[in-house]
């Protein structure tokens, strides 16, 4: 039995009944009155100089009240490209009008006039000093270069400049010019111990090149804003985000309005998965489009706009190299990575180091590039950049093992970090489920007796997370008729308030039906930090401990007055303050301590939260999956999913498992059938037909299990939940079809024809 | 490029007379023939609750119900529903009572950021009313024209599974 009533159980959420009922009010459902329609004009191609751009035409159509390009943008700050696109779909101009019709009439009839620049949509093309450059050489040196560059400079110390040894090394580095890598948009490098020693040391090597695709969050509700300028200056924008209060700073600076100016009301958020902190992608350009015409204005892109100049997580190439001994310790790992970052930098490329896995590798180097391509740029998608890494990472594992014939489990076990252990160029390991989480998966997928019959097959694989962790307020208050309300202002993310509305009632040993929570807009609520990096329930649970910690401070200290005792004879229970030693029984319930209050000197029961940070704890997931390969159609049809996740503490299960659900979806849909496919002109697949994401026809049920591990600075233990489950099941499907049919695919997503080439190349005859 | 969310890209025209039956409730409205019934529903007669995700038919988050059949409510001009009985989202609890599908769907925690229930509640309703008996199985491939980003399914179907079980016992 758990010695908690409110955390820790399966609640109906507080947003239930709006949810199924359609009351929720998304972006798009905003309708201010007068509102306009905004729709942004975007460019044709995906590089190309402008030569002009004509809105006479359309500034003639009835119904249309504005259109600004980067000339109405007073700051300078870059919003619409003004002389270069760097990519299909990139904003140019926008327009408002009284009808949404009226306004993409409008967008068909400016008229620009482009002159067309070579394109490169493949980083490792990208790289090569024959490429088309989109923002100068950006230049940078690869592995090899830096290294001998490193030598010489640190030779140079103590020899004279001309000596035969610097020299050597000079024409050493001459014989590297290929690595002199071009449209490098970012570098990022870590280093501990000696890989090439632990190479030679290695009885296995196993060397490859993993190819992971750009994939996008396809959230189900497309961005959008409304915003509306009065004639006092004061912005008003409702926007669907994770974060409010980051996009009130986005917009203040990037228009150079006073933050005070600037009021943003998160509306109910349609799934954002990382991809929802944008701030020019719709309430940049529907600020602008408002202050021009002076009347509300929504921007709300199309699924097909989301596809061109949504920010989708980054594809990238790995070439990963592991070395183990025979009797399984892995001795090194060095991974040389290029993130494709499209037009602008910013793709995760750090995550890179996450190719070490939770294991103890005593020597590892990881040199990552971020790599310009003619694409829109991208954002965190769920753990950015740990699936694409731990796809790599994880798949080699497998490969060891089947060289030295041992149980990918017992493998993965017999490797991972325990408390204490070194992080190879990271500290030291804190008490993880590491272990607990993998046995726990295989215990409930029967991996110890697994059996599989032709071309069915068993992949596993783990992948570890961090939640992230910012600042947050909260206050709680107590009303007269015992109830409690929270306002705080930070965004719902799948199922947080009612985590905090949990945590709230625990505390104050209130029904959990008794407690609601209000979400203030950026002008009224305190500061909070973006929903995404898993950091909410850490972050504002902790806060809400601490509202509720104070509350009951002022609770305890009303009723030592009320009941003319010390508050060491008092306790907090069931909803009321009772005098422990009395007898007989003696209690003050907290509605009538609030309505005492009312008439004290200390006022209120008014409890205030507020966190900034503490040390997280990682968190690990661990999936097997059970499939069945058609070879004659290169078809795989997955039998199982099994995914457990140490998730610290499950303050509403319910919600828990089905992060843990969503998330292994995504990451099966990933490995197996999401792609974003670019051609001569840019992204071609830009709808749901081309680009297909997982229906509930394409998987069976999804068995979670929930591993308890506390955290020591999480509320209750628990850790961040929702990022954690997408990170390990691109490795598990492709281990698993690889046990199926013998064949490792290092390029995904694993599509049929892709299995089906494969088996040909091993002799298999269709 | 970026096609229009609420036309099929045709050009403005005099406006028609349409009747539509919206949750029991009739509407005589004047609309432009290149309108669909998801704008219509929407920005015409102001309910939001059914979703708009893709505009193209492939997501399943504008289902409504017209004359008992579910029709993703983008792929239909509004002028064509005209005389037709149409319930969305709004109009399926009824005295304050949730549907029993709603309550599924609670109970199970089948939703998460929600956008995409409004849709599936009707296609859901639509299925149960015609067959309740289906198998879990053929519900996920029913149910297949309706995407979810965040559940993974698994709640869903068991929000549906839940719904049709009750319904079965009722009727
Ligand atoms: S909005 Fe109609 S099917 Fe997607
Ligand atoms: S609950 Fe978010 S898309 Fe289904």
């Amino acid at each position: 039995m758990s010695e908690y009533s409110v955390v820790g159980q399966k609640l109906p959420r507080v947003d239930a009944v709006e949810k199924v009922t359609g009351a929720a009010q998304y972006g798009a459902d905003v309708h201010p009155a007068g509102m306009l329609y905004g729709k942004i004009v975007r460019s044709k191609h995906a590089h190309a100089n402008i030569l002009s751009i004509d809105t006479s035409e359309a500034e003639k159509l009835p119904g249309v009240r504005a259109i600004i390009t980067q000339d109405d943008v007073p700051s300078g700050r870059r919003v619409f490209a003004t002389d270069k696109v760097l990519y299909l779909g990139e904003p140019l101009a926008a327009v408002a009008a009284t009808d949404p019709d009226i306004a993409e009439e409008a967008a068909e009839l400016i008229k620009i006039e482009y002159e067309v620049l070579p394109v490169v949509q493949d980083v490792i093309e990208s790289i090569k000093s024959s490429a088309p450059r989109l923002h100068g050489d950006a230049t940078k040196d690869g592995p090899n270069r830096r290294d001998i560059s490193a030598k010489i400079k640190k030779l140079a110390d103590q020899v004279d400049s001309n000596s035969d040894e610097i020299r050597k090394l000079e024409t050493e580095l001459e014989k590297h010019t290929d690595e002199v890598y071009y449209n490098i948009s970012a570098e990022s490098h870590t280093e501990a111990g000696d890989v090439e020693k632990g190479f030679a040391e290695s009885d296995v090597v196993v060397e490859d090149t993993y190819f992971i695709p750009r994939v996008h969050q396809t959230y189900m509700e497309p961005h959008v804003s409304v915003a509306s300028a009065d004639s006092s200056g004061k912005i008003t924008v409702w926007a669907s985000t994770q974060g409010p209060f980051a996009i009130r700073s986005g917009i203040a600076g990037t228009l150079g309005i006073p933050l005070t100016q600037i009021n943003v009301i998160g509306t109910t958020m349609g799934g954002g998965f990382g991809g929802r902190f944008g701030v020019i992608i719709t309430h940049v350009p529907a600020v602008l489009l408002s202050q021009k015409s002076g009347r509300p204005v929504r921007v709300q892109m199309t699924r097909e706009e989301e596809f061109l100049d949504g920010r989708p997580a980054p594809g990238c190439v790995i070439k990963l190299k592991t070395g183990a001994t025979k009797d399984g310790h892995i001795l090194a790992r060095q991974a040389l990575a290029f993130w494709d970052s499209g037009s602008v930098s910013g793709a995760s490329i750090g995550s890179t180091i996450r190719v070490r896995g939770v294991y103890k590798i005593p020597n590892i180097k990881v040199d990552a590039y971020g790599v310009h391509t003619n694409k829109s740029g991208t954002a965190a998608y769920r753990a950015p950049g740990a699936p694409q890494a731990i796809f790599a990472g994880e798949s080699q594992l497998d490969d060891i093992a089947e060289q030295i014939g041992m149980d990918p489990v017992k493998f993965r076990l017999m490797n991972m970090r325990e408390e204490g252990d070194a992080v190879p160029a990271g500290g030291s390991e804190p008490k993880v489920g590491y272990k607990e989480t993998l046995e726990a998966v295989a215990d409930a997928a029967g991996w110890w007796d697994r059996e599989a019959d032709e071309n069915q097959g068993w992949g596993v694989a783990v992948g570890d997370w961090t939640n992230g962790c910012g600042p947050g307020g909260v206050y709680v208050s107590v009303h007269e008729d015992g109830s409690a309300r929270i306002f705080h202002g930070s965004m719902d993310i799948t199922g947080t308030d009612t985590a905090i509305t949990q945590i709230i009632a625990e505390i104050l040993t209130i029904p959990y039906e008794n407690v609601t929570i209000r979400r203030g807009d950026t002008d009224s609520a305190p500061y909070s930090t973006g929903s995404g990096g898993s950091v909410v329930t850490f972050t504002m649970g902790n806060t809400a401990k601490l509202a509720a910690e104070d509350a009951r401070r002022r609770i305890l200290e009303l009723a030592s007055e009320r009941l003319n005792t010390n508050e060491d004879n008092l306790e907090l229970r069931d909803g009321a303050v009772h005098v422990i030693t009395a007898d007989p029984p003696k209690s003050i319930s907290l509605g009538e301590l609030a309505a005492y209050s009312l008439s004290t000197t200390g006022g209120p029961i008014v409890g205030k939260g507020s966190f900034a940070r503490q040390p997280s704890t990682p968190a690990l997931a661990a999936q097997i999956a059970k499939v069945e390969v058609d070879p004659d159609t290169g078809r795989t049809r997955v039998l199982k999913l099994v995914a457990s996740q140490d998730v610290g503490f499950a303050i509403n299960p319910m919600a828990v498992e089905g992060q843990i659900e969503g998330g292994t979806v995504q990451g099966y849909a990933w490995a197996m059938m999401e792609e974003m496919q670019y051609g001569e002109n840019g992204n071609i697949n830009p709808g749901f037909v081309d680009y297909r994401v997982p229906t509930s026809a394409d998987l069976p049920t999804v068995e979670s299990v929930i591993v308890e591990v506390p955290a020591p600075n999480g509320p209750y233990g628990a850790k961040g939940v929702g990022e954690p489950p997408i990170t390990p099941t691109l490795a598990t499907m492709a281990n698993a079809v690889n046990d199926a049919i013998g064949v490792r695919i290092t390029e995904l997503p694993i599509k049929p024809e892709k299995i089906v080439d494969a088996l040909k190349n091993n002799g298999h005859e269709a | 490029m970026a096609r229009s969310t609420t036309s099929f890209g045709l050009q403005a025209t005099p406006k028609h007379p349409v009747s539509l039956t919206v949750n029991g409730d009739e509407h005589d409205l004047l609309i432009e023939p290149r309108k669909t019934l998801l704008a219509v529903l929407r920005d015409t007669i102001g309910l939001t609750g059914t979703k708009e995700g893709c505009s193209t038919g492939d997501c399943g988050a504008c289902t409504v119900i017209v004359d008992g059949k579910a029709v993703t409510s983008c792929m239909v001009l509004g002028v064509t529903a005209s005389g037709k009985e149409i319930t969305t989202i709004e109009g399926l609890a009824s005295d304050g009572e949730l549907h029993p599908i709603q309550q599924a769907f609670i109970d199970t925690g089948g939703y998460q950021c929600g956008f995409c229930t409004p849709g599936f509640i009707m296609a859901s309703k639509a299925l149960v009313d015609e067959n309740p008996d289906r198998t879990e199985e053929e519900f996920r491939h029913a149910l297949g024209g309706n995407i979810c980003r965040c559940t993974g399914y698994t709640k869903i179907l068991e929000a549906v599974l839940q719904a049709a079980e009750e319904i079965r016992t009722i009727s």
